[in-house]
């Protein structure tokens, strides 16, 4: 174990590298891009590393302690950001305000405590591997529309408004974050059909109103309510960047929140 | 056209009826479009949307309650999409988003249509009796029309691994059915891994235990085997009691599993089997009775034959018949749905 912690721990000082030198870039009007990406490259390939050694270790996939969702969350959802900062160029300053957000989730998981887990029968199937990653798309998504509405918000509230001149118009960046939630949606419905055919195989009904059964659709509904809101008022994209960040909270505290306060055959206690 | 309109611009003239009048099919035609576009609305959708998240919070939280909040807004809902598709030349000139919502509609009456056939249902079925179609805990919908009588099936044992804290791993149960040609069938079904007849699912379950089994001759000479299913193990370790009649009898037989060995050691890695050093303690009335495997009993009412010691496996029933075109349906969705984005997305690019 001593081993993929250390080797964790390599990959989010590289993360942790590759926010300063996104914040620093932005604050001094710099563009240490490549740097950035290295790094974040960098820390992807370590932190794989880490779960690997794990994975051999225990013979199962991170998806059952808070730890193991965590790491793998940060990595899922690095991913998604690194893929959005390699392909679009021109959001590549709003790193200064996605690794900040994602320093939380880095804090959070070095305070997890990384002991193992049972791993219940009902996991063994691989609707597991599709249903989570299918989430953790959809997560990735909504990471990056969470990043661009950031920027759209602390422009409107005058803030930055010099240092994220490089990015795009806000309404460019409203543009980009709705085609992220579109992506959202698609996932994370596909997420859900995934989800019912696992409970099904795995506890032999397809809904039945669990806890995070219940708040993974309420999540969809907030996804479809954004974008209905958008296209029925036309939104600003202030309005609509708020919307997001909406999805986005109700959408973390049902990947994060509800798992661990539930007793439910989610938990995969029976 | 402008004829009749004329025409029926006279005629309101004439008779001095007010422009409100209802009997005019313009004017009635014009009014049913304005209700159309209004609930067509796509703020309406909004609000529905919204009363959709607040049914589903009040069915999450209220469970005896999970029907009218989520019936009307879905209900609603449906009136909104079909007035839009019905009003909006753009929403039904994008073929890809009229699917997906169309899809949704579908997959709403098929969750409807499967709500009033379903069933949900417990059974236990002890070792080498076949299944006698009586079920435990049912929950059907008002319209399920059984046909639990031509499902026949057989527990042929099953093999249950423990980690080390009790901590269960797979059931493998072995079955045996039949099929509708009348010919038999091997199946190793599981938690995951239903055996599937007539639409029934049958899906293991921790439920599982010890059954003994008897063979009851009575005053009449008329023999009858059976199983006295036990609580389940090791769920209800400390209380493997029953209490049961004969056949034909009114005489209360309490039976206690008395195992006087470690099943399943808590801080091995163990299998579920059946204990090799037991006694069964028989109370009827005020006598008490030590019996083992061969051991007969004579009572008031006929004898009572102890034949041995079986396993038996609690099964969740589930049937619903509307699951692969829920699947279909939804897979049209996501399908339509990806489309719709796809088309509406490569039109621009995204570093633009």
């Amino acid at each position: 174990m001593e081993q993929e912690l250390q080797v964790l721990w390599v990959a989010v000082t590289a993360y942790v590298l590759a926010g300063v030198f996104a914040v620093v870039g932005v604050v001094l009007g710099k563009r240490p891009e490549r740097t950035v990406l290295s790094l974040m490259l960098a820390g992807l390939a370590l932190q794989a590393l880490s779960i690997g050694l794990r994975w051999a270790r225990l013979g199962h996939g991170p998806f059952i302690t808070m730890f193991e969702i965590l790491c793998s969350n940060v990595w899922s959802l690095m991913t998604a950001y690194t893929l959005a900062y390699w392909r679009i160029p021109r959001i590549r300053a709003s790193a200064a305000v996605v690794m900040p957000l994602m320093f939380i989730m880095l804090g959070w998981l070095m305070v997890a405590h990384p002991g193992e887990g049972h791993y219940p029968p009902t996991y063994n199937t691989p609707w597991l591997y599709i249903h989570i990653g299918l989430g953790k798309v959809f997560l990735g998504a909504v990471l990056v529309a969470v990043g661009l509405s950031c920027v759209i918000l602390l422009r409107h509230a005058g803030i930055g408004l010099q240092r994220f001149a490089q990015l795009p118009a806000s309404a460019q960046l409203d543009e980009l974050a709705f085609r992220c939630m579109a992506i959202g949606l698609i996932f994370h419905t596909l997420m859900l059909i995934a989800g019912a055919i696992w409970a099904q195989d795995a506890w032999g009904r397809y809904w039945a109103w669990d806890p995070l059964e219940t708040w993974a659709f309420i999540t969809w509904l907030t996804v479809a309510f954004t974008i209905h809101a958008r296209l029925a008022y036309r939104l600003s994209p202030p309005v609509h960047a708020g919307l997001v960040l909406a999805v986005f909270v109700t959408a973390f505290l049902t990947f994060f929140g509800v798992p661990f306060i539930s007793a439910t055959p989610h938990q995969g206690a029976v | 056209m402008d004829g009749a309109v004329k025409r029926n611009g006279l005629a309101q003239a004439a008779s001095g009826q007010a422009r409100t009048d209802s009997s005019d099919p313009t004017e009635r035609s014009s009014a049913g479009g304005r209700l159309v576009r209004r609930l067509a609305s796509l703020r309406l959708t909004l609000a529905l949307i919204v009363l959709l998240g607040g049914g589903v919070a009040f069915a999450y939280l209220r469970e005896g309650a999970r029907t009218w909040p989520l019936v009307v807004p879905l209900v609603l809902l449906a009136i909104n999409l079909m007035a839009a598709v019905m009003s909006n030349g753009v929403f039904r000139r994008q073929t890809a988003l009229l699917v997906f919502h169309l899809a949704l509609v579908v997959l709403l009456l098929l969750v409807a249509a499967g709500r009033l056939t379903y069933l949900n249902a417990h059974v236990g079925v002890t070792e080498g009796v076949p299944f006698n179609g009586e079920l435990s805990g049912v929950d059907r919908g008002p319209l399920h029309a059984g046909a639990l009588s031509s499902v026949h099936f057989v527990n042929k044992g099953f093999h249950i691994d423990y980690a080390p804290g009790l901590q269960r791993e797979a059931t493998r149960n072995q079955v045996a059915w039949q099929g509708p040609d009348g010919r038999w069938h091997d199946e190793i079904i599981g938690d995951q891994k239903p055996l599937i007849v007539s639409g029934y699912r049958f899906y293991t379950t921790f439920n599982k235990g010890f059954a003994p089994t008897f063979r009851w001759r009575d005053n009449q000479g008329n023999v009858v085997r059976g199983s006295v299913q036990l609580p389940p193990y090791p769920m209800k370790e400390y209380s493997q009691a029953a209490e049961w009649s004969p056949p034909g009898s009114a005489l209360p037989i309490w039976v206690l599993l008395d195992i006087d060995e470690i099943i399943l050691d808590p801080a091995e890695h163990t299998s579920f089997h059946l204990p090799e050093h037991y006694k069964l303690v028989v109370r009827i009335g005020r006598e008490r009775h030590e019996m083992h495997p061969g051991d007969s009993l004579q009572t008031p009412d006929g004898t009572l034959e102890f034949e041995g010691l079986r396993n038996w496996m609690g099964y969740r029933v589930f049937y619903d018949w509307t699951l692969p075109w829920l699947l279909a349906a939804c897979t049209v969705a996501v399908v339509s749905l990806a489309a719709h984005f796809w088309t509406k997305f490569t039109a621009r690019p995204w570093d633009a």
